[in-house]
């Protein structure tokens, strides 16, 4: 740590619910807790510097409160737009009965070096979108992303024939928004479901999933690694679900029990608006029900609650889920605004808004809260598994400095 | 007499779950067919193959009665593998043409039972992009047994370009395809206008885009059949927002007769073709075998069973060379009414 400076530089604030995470730069080292760690309301335990995810844009009031470490610093600081009492009044306030601070000492300010060097490196996000054909995957993932990062916008006609093997295919953009950098990746599955015959459609998609891991295990147990791995893992896959109204589909089945355990699977249902409210909630109520029965565990998983806080609001994420969302790039005015929709004889379907389908909440659940804890699942659990199990075959891996004769080793 | 006695007609919905086949099929005729029925779960649906389901109900307006058979196929396309579902549809349309086939060849001609599918009703879904490799099958293996009648179903997802584009891919695709579907009869040249109009409308809205409903919602003042969503109402029998109103008059009030017909006259005639030449087949095989016998040397030891016959076989025998006489004259019928039919063109 160099100087300890003041924070001049107040992050911007904004208003989403929960405050939105950035990932730290290096990947490198596994966080040992989730990436909600600073939230609201306290309570969160201190993270070594480099897992300290920064909250860029917040608005309310951030505490982060230290358990005793070394000589025993309790010490709660409020960040909000008009910071300057946290330096004496933090001094005061003790969160475990520790030692009080005698002035300030600047230890608050890890936030924003974080935050400055998240802004420098950027950050990546990979999704994966899963369903059969037609039911609005690249129009959802323009739309939470409100820019054209799907397949289709990248230049591929829309009605382009129907593969007859499943393919993966990835497509990445670089969003930039309030001087962060995010390398958006979406990974699109054309050809899923679609045909007469659809056993193992999904064994090309569990390839896809596990080569990313193996490249990253690769470069991980190299003896000169690169500073900064390139993460092309899946960090979440939504898995689109058809809204016949009645259940799930075999083929949804199957293809979630098969890979819940290897990728954060987030189930939506589809092309929400042919379905009334009632007809939307029992269909939700049925789907929860197979899932559960399935011994399917959607993202987030009920195993790795960390804390009664997290699990008090993934509690109520669950519950709502599967978001039935509608997609739409098209503008219209109602109301004298202008707004996401789609046009039909008998009235607007607003996107955004909750009366008339969940795309908000999916949308702060996915980008806004949770985004940052999706790739640390990944890392850490996901990854984790797979490593294990790589390391136990073979007799372990070997270390080499050079990838080729790495291969003949492994 | 005849309206006294009552019409009868066969309907088959066909296509995956999920596309309110039951729902269409109720709003149709007003009925509540699907009451008590019992919607399998992913899991349990497993072990399912494709079921036919028959449903018959008597309805009766304005003194004209119609006893209506509704044939459903519950589990068609739900499976992981669907290669050949369509097998047991197929089936089951040949066995009630088999049926109906005996009944007309027996003694007892004055009260046949008609089982026939006269009309099948194919949901395309609205979420694909045109239609599937299933469902392009699907039609295939059965364009030639059945008026096939395509429906664009669950139609209020969609925005009204939406449907335009898809109904225009469609029809593209099944020409593309060569299945050949439900043509409407052309109306004679002296119909009125409002008449041809009419026609034409109709024959460029397939594949029929429909919504089904039988919840009555309060719409402008009105109470009518439609769903309430929270952006609006849409009206099943609103000429603007659906082509129900289209469907239902076109299998009803217009075309219910053309179909039977269709269905006498076409698919049933082809089936009795098919069926009679592979008999015929195996007939003159068996003739060919027995005059082997008889006019083969004397040397064997004829046997007595064909001379000295009881009257029980003996009447049995007269019976059979008197059905397959039947037949033969039957195709030759149908040999010289096809000849004519081709003549015409």
């Amino acid at each position: 740590m160099s100087d300890v400076v003041p924070p001049e530089v107040r992050p911007k604030p904004a208003v989403p619910a929960k405050p939105p995470n950035v990932g730290a730069p290096s990947p490198s080292s596994p966080f040992p807790t989730q990436g909600l760690g600073i939230g609201v309301g306290g309570g969160a335990s201190f993270l070594p510097p480099s897992g300290i995810p920064v909250p860029i844009g917040s608005h309310g009031p951030v505490h982060i409160s230290s358990h005793n470490v070394g000589h025993g610093v309790g010490h709660g600081t409020s960040h909000n737009a008009a910071h300057n009492g946290g330096h004496g009044l933090g001094g005061s306030h003790s969160s475990s009965g520790g030692s009080t601070l005698l002035g300030y000492i600047g230890i608050d300010t890890i936030i924003e070096q974080m935050r400055k060097k998240t802004m420098k490196t950027g950050f990546d996000f990979n999704i994966m979108v899963v369903g059969n054909s037609g039911l609005g995957k690249s129009t959802l993932v323009n739309t939470l992303f409100k820019s054209q990062v799907s397949r289709r916008s990248a230049g591929w006609a829309r009605d382009e024939k129907i593969p007859k093997t499943v393919e993966v295919k990835a497509v990445s953009h670089v969003l930039e928004e309030g001087g962060v950098k995010m390398k958006l990746t979406v990974i699109d599955t054309p050809g899923f479901g679609d045909q007469i015959n659809n056993d193992n459609c999904w064994e090309p998609i569990s390839k896809y999933i596990n080569e990313q891991y193996e490249k990253f295990l690769k470069e991980e147990v190299n003896i000169t690694r690169k500073k900064r791995i390139p993460d092309t893992r899946v960090h979440c896959c939504l898995y689109f679900i058809s809204p016949t109204g009645h259940s799930l589909r075999q083929l949804d089945v199957e293809f979630m029990k098969r890979l819940s355990h290897s990728v954060n699977i987030i189930p939506v249902i589809a092309k929400a608006d042919t379905m009334t409210i009632e007809e939307r909630q029992e269909f939700k109520q049925r789907v929860r029900k197979e899932l559960e029965m399935g011994g399917i565990e959607f993202y987030p998983q009920k195993e790795f609650d960390e804390d009664m806080e997290d699990k008090n609001d993934n509690d109520k994420i669950r519950e709502a889920m599967p978001f039935a969302v509608v997609g739409s790039d098209k503008e219209y005015q109602v109301n004298g605004k202008r707004v996401l929709g789609r046009k039909t004889q008998w009235g607007i379907v607003e996107v955004e808004n909750p009366n008339h389908c969940e795309f908000a909440q999916l949308r702060d659940f996915l980008i806004r809260s949770h985004l940052q804890d999706l790739k640390e699942v990944t890392h850490n659990i996901h990854y984790e598994s797979y490593r294990a199990k790589r390391l136990n075959e073979n007799g372990g891996l070997h270390p080499i400095s050079c990838n080729d004769t790495q291969e003949s080793n492994l | 007499k005849s309206v006294k006695k009552g019409f009868d007609f066969t309907l088959m919905v066909a296509g995956e779950s999920g596309l309110g086949k039951s729902t269409l099929v109720n709003s149709l005729f007003l009925t509540d067919l699907y009451k008590d029925r019992k919607l399998l779960n992913a899991e349990e649906r497993i072990m399912q193959t494709v079921e036919i389901t028959k449903h018959t109900v008597d309805i009766e307006e304005k003194g004209v009665k119609l006893k209506l058979t509704i044939v459903d196929t519950p589990g068609f396309g739900d499976a992981v593998n669907n290669t050949e579902c369509w097998k047991s549809v197929a089936d089951y349309i040949d066995q009630q043409f088999e049926q109906y086939f005996r009944d007309e060849s027996g003694l007892n001609r004055k009260n046949i039972q008609d089982n026939r599918v006269h009309c099948c009703l194919y949901f395309i879904s609205p979420f694909g992009h045109g239609l599937r490799p299933l469902d392009v099958e699907f039609m295939k293996a059965l364009h030639e047994k059945v008026n096939i009648v395509p429906v664009l179903a669950k139609a209020d997802t969609l925005t009204p370009s939406e449907v335009k584009k898809k109904k225009m891919k469609i029809r593209e695709e099944i020409e593309q395809y060569g299945i050949k579907i439900y043509q409407f009869p052309d109306c004679d040249s002296d119909e009125d206008e409002d008449f041809k109009q009419q026609d034409s409308e109709l024959k460029e809205s397939i594949p029929f885009a429909v919504i089904g409903s039988n919840t009555v919602v309060e719409a402008k003042g009105k109470r009518v059949r439609g769903r309430l969503y929270p952006w609006g109402i849409v009206e099943v029998e609103n000429s603007a927002h659906c082509d129900f109103v289209k469907l239902r008059n076109m299998l009803v009030r217009t075309h219910m007769q053309d179909l039977k017909d269709v269905t006498r006259e076409t698919h049933y005639e082809n089936y009795r073709a098919q069926c009679i030449q592979s008999m015929t087949r195996m007939v003159v095989k068996e003739r060919n075998r027995n005059k082997l016998t008889r006019e083969s040397g004397t040397d064997f030891p004829i046997p007595a069973m064909p001379r000295m016959a009881d009257n029980e076989t003996e009447k049995l025998i007269r019976e059979k060379d008197e059905e397959l006489r039947r037949m033969q004259e039957m195709l030759q019928r149908i040999q010289d009414q096809m000849h004519t039919q081709k003549e015409a063109y």
